[in-house]
């Protein structure tokens, strides 16, 4: 069937796609690169010279660069253990002969329909408020101080609520996981004298196993750009506690202005992500031969 | 299943099961019960929140403030348009690498897959610049444009594993029955390829609707979306809860009944199919 | 009508050449059986007279005319596929129905030849449902099915019956046996199961790597092979093959004796050896003979009520005008 002229039309049935991408991929991202080594700052009309690696000798050096390389590391990391762990957990139960299992599978992946603003402002509201949030409720009800979350541990809280939206995604992909292991492989080791704790070890842990490296690669790139949830609850405060590097670069950028120092932020970035995106694509590519 | 599980197993995991998937449904109830409050009851505690009466008088002020029906709009027209423009775009692209593979497909779905692991902010400075000069800041039509590029790499890879599903057999039988290409399309591969392409519809709408950065960066009062109208609440003169409640409620409402309905799509789609 | 000459035809996919110059003649109602391993261009073959892929260079005539350059569609050939490929969103009816669709067949004509078609078929009772909701010996029959109603010049089989199980595929091999009887049209039938070319074919084509090695009636493969490769891939059991010191005793470099033409006796014989498995089906029983210092192993069939039984030691003796002679490159020696 591939004949040569389907050949000519499938390249220009594929082109628009291509070439939409293409444009949309390398104009941006040599513009970062371009802007990065000019000294460019919009509150300051002018030449822009051209500085060399000035703008990542300022962005490396800059405090806040520290502490939000700290910040996003955290963040990923915090909320990639509870919701693999959570998600692990969840697959296992819902996987059981439990009655209604259809709609507590839609309770439980619901989180992850809410919009990011929206579940950030939810929690920021209505449960952390020291206030008029339950959690300051509950607090007061049985006589303790209620508990700023936002100032007090501003991380903490939005590593809990990214994992909220989050955790239903982990748990969906590992369910679907979890369904295609083959039950006679566990009645196999049940009859091998296994425990439920040996089969889980030898067996599930080593079936999820891909798919565990799956959730953990795609939510950590989506995790490096978390960016609603810190702007609708701390604005990256209080100072740089909750700040992570989408944030930093977008208050430089956006916020003060500089043009130069955000790209070479958006730069650094960049090559962070790769580096996830890298192990990510072999793992698809892998998948693809198969 | 051959095996008979014993009853009480059963029920420990279905009390657990429902305890956990309450606790996590938790938040979304609650800004339901709130939305049906009055401001002052929505502040009280629990108890007084549950005890209170109901009312729908924060959906009838969200509504009433002139600007919500405008976002909601806003909203619906750059997921649909977003979706739209990018099935247009894809829909062929992904056809071709399909039923034409050539040597270079499998690089290309690659390289396709890998501009959308480009983190936004990366980029977000020129974006930021080229739609200030061409004054595309804040309007529905560059929103609609970045929203189909962003996930145009997701939509052409889920069209594409849906249609690499259709056997190339079929094609060839239809071919075999005296089928012009026309009528190949037509009656065989069109009715098959519609349920892909709708889910593939489906998910994209979601991911478009709750898309938070782009929106947040690109958008000022005109073109904004629920997603940047909402985080407007985070000023402190927007802490009235009902009506933060009710304007959640209705945001969110539509995605999550599209969202349930998605559910195996969503691993296909956000798993570009190592997870099936 | 379905006349189907190759003349020259080659095909190559890239630089590897699947198969050389060939020529083949098939005539006009002949149940003709394509067979060989799998990866020796049967497939291929058939495809290239569907039109299904293009040839790279030769002709095929369909009843006089060439047709090398024809659209699959405008060959008047009907095929059935390994997959069936069955149009899943359709009823049986309508996938049925498709094919005339196609060619403009009037709506009382379609349902007229719908209704045969289904009889024949025992598939009256399903026309209603879709594919996905039929047996896999059903959505075979509906394959079948949309094939017949367009009453094509020669039907093409691509290994129908690999996806059904045995005791099924004994019974649609019947089947497709008896239509051919009934419709006379031309059949042409890929399979890599000799039994079932053996059990179906007028005539049989023997093909390795993209090349003829014999073509025949089944008797003729079975009673002359022209080489060492028909003789092993034709018969089961397998033939015998033995070589060294006995075989230059025939004049030969390799003789071949089918397992049906060895008598086998616990006292006296020509050749002695030992019994390993002793496979007792009743009709028959097969003897896997050890230590005869012929071959790792002799095969022998013998009657059903035997009283032989593995450890046995026996005594084998060929009778002596059935016995196949090749040379030294494999070919049959008069």
């Amino acid at each position: 069937m591939a004949t040569q002229h389907s050949k000519t039309a499938a390249r220009w049935m594929i082109s628009p796609a291509v070439i939409m991408l293409l444009a949309w991929m390398i104009i941006p991202l040599s513009l970062t690169l371009y802007f990065s080594f000019l000294r460019y700052n919009l509150l300051m009309p002018g030449t822009n010279p051209f500085v060399g690696f000035e703008n990542y000798e300022y962005f490396f050096t800059d405090p806040g660069f520290q502490a939000a390389l700290i910040n996003t590391i955290l963040l990923v990391v915090g909320v990639l253990i509870i919701t693999v762990v959570g998600g692990i957990a969840f697959a296992i139960l819902l996987d059981q002969p439990i009655k209604g299992q259809g709609i507590v599978r839609i309770l439980v992946i619901a989180p992850f329909f809410v919009m990011p603003t929206v579940s950030a402002l939810v929690w920021k509201n209505m449960f952390m408020n020291p206030v008029s949030g339950i959690f300051g409720h509950m607090a007061k009800s049985i006589g303790l101080a209620p508990f700023d979350f936002l100032s007090q541990a501003p991380l903490a809280s939005i590593i809990g609520i990214v994992s909220w939206q989050w955790l239903p995604f982990a748990t969906l992909i590992l369910l679907t996981a979890m369904q295609s292991l083959d039950q006679e492989q566990l009645e196999a080791a049940e009859m091998d004298g296994a425990s439920w704790w040996s089969r889980f070890w030898y067996i599930m842990l080593p079936h999820l196993s891909r798919a565990i490296t799956v959730v953990i690669l795609i939510q950590t790139i989506f995790l490096l750009s978390i960016f609603a949830e810190i702007l609708v609850t701390t604005n990256g405060g209080p100072g740089t506690a909750s700040t992570n590097l989408t944030y930093l670069i977008y208050a430089q950028s956006l916020l003060q202005y500089d043009v130069g120092l955000g790209s070479a932020g958006g730069v650094v970035a960049i090559i962070l992500a790769n580096i996830v995106a890298i192990f990510l694509m072999r793992m698809i590519g892998k998948n693809l031969d198969a | 299943m051959a095996r008979t599980i014993s009853s009480r197993q059963t029920t420990v995991a279905t009390i657990a099961a429902w305890f956990l998937a309450f606790l996590m449904f938790f938040p979304i109830l609650w800004i339901v019960i709130l939305s049906f409050k009055t401001e002052g009851d929505a502040i009280g505690t629990p108890f007084h929140v549950l005890t209170s009466g109901w009312t729908t008088e924060a959906y009838s002020a969200v509504q009433e403030r002139s600007d919500y029906p405008k976002h909601f709009m806003n909203s619906v027209i750059i997921s649909l348009g977003s979706t739209f423009l990018g099935l247009l775009i894809a829909v062929p692209a992904a056809w071709a690498m399909a039923f034409v593979p050539g040597k270079r497909t499998k690089d290309v779905l690659m390289w396709m897959l890998s501009t959308k692991m480009l983190p936004p902010v990366g980029v977000l400075v020129p974006i930021y610049l080229i739609f200030r000069d061409w004054g595309l800041l804040d309007t529905l039509t560059g929103l609609t444009m970045v929203l189909m590029l962003i996930n145009l790499p997701i939509i052409v890879w889920m069209l594409y594993t849906y249609f690499k599903e259709i056997p190339g057999e079929i094609l060839e039988a239809a071919r075999m029955d005296g089928a012009s290409l026309k009528s190949e399309i037509l009656y065989v591969l069109t009715p098959m390829a519609v349920p892909g392409i709708a889910s593939t519809a489906l998910l994209n709408i979601i991911l478009a609707w709750n898309e938070a950065f782009w929106t947040l960066n690109l958008t000022a009062a005109k073109a904004a979306p629920l997603t940047a109208f909402i985080a407007s609440y985070s000023s402190p003169e927007g802490l009235f809860y009902a009506k933060l409640s009710a304007a959640s409620v209705m945001a969110i409402a539509p995605i999550l009944v599209m969202g349930w309905f998605s559910q195996k799509q969503l691993v296909r789609g956000l798993t570009f199919g190592a997870v099936k | 009508m379905g006349q189907i000459i190759l003349d020259q035809v080659t095909k190559s996919f890239g630089d590897v050449n699947v198969i050389p110059p060939l020529d083949l003649a098939i005539e006009d109602g002949e149940f003709t059986v394509f067979v060989g391993p799998s990866g020796c261009g049967k497939s291929t073959l058939l495809r290239l007279i569907a039109g299904l892929e293009d040839t790279t260079s030769g002709h095929i005539r369909i009843d006089g005319r060439d047709a090398t350059e024809l659209p699959p569609s405008k060959r008047g050939l009907a095929m059935v596929f390994q997959s069936y490929a069955l149009y899943p969103h359709m009823t049986v009816r309508k996938n049925i129905a498709f094919p005339m669709k196609m060619a403009g067949v009037d709506k009382a004509e379609q349902k007229k030849r719908i209704d045969n078609a289904a009889r024949a078929l025992n598939l009256t009772d399903y026309l209603d449902r879709r594919p996905g909701q039929l047996s896999g010996g059903q959505r075979q029959r509906v394959a079948i099915g949309r094939a017949i109603v367009r009453e094509p010049a020669a039907f093409l089989f691509d290994e129908p019956l690999s996806n059904l199980d045995a005791a099924l595929r004994v019974g649609m091999r019947l089947e497709i046996g008896e239509l051919h009887n009934r419709l006379k049209t031309t059949m042409i039938y890929v399979t890599h199961d000799q039994v079932e070319a053996m059990t179906m074919a007028d005539k049989i084509v023997v093909l390795r790597a993209g090349v003829i090695e014999q073509v025949g009636s089944p008797l003729e493969l079975y009673k002359k092979p022209r080489n060492v490769f028909v003789a092993s891939f034709i018969g089961s059991p397998k033939m015998n093959l033995i070589e060294g010191a006995t075989a230059a005793e025939h004049g030969a470099t390799t003789i071949g004796v089918r397992p049906e033409h060895i008598s086998v006796s616990p006292t006296e014989g020509m050749w002695k050896g030992r019994i390993g498995v002793a496979e007792h089906l009743g009709s028959d029983t097969f003897f896997h003979v050890h230590d005869t210092g012929l071959a790792d192993m002799i095969t022998i069939r013998a009657g059903g009520e035997i009283d032989l039984h593995h450890g046995d030691t026996v005594y084998l003796t060929p009778t002596p005008d059935k016995i196949h002679r090749f040379d030294q490159q494999g070919l049959r020696v008069a």
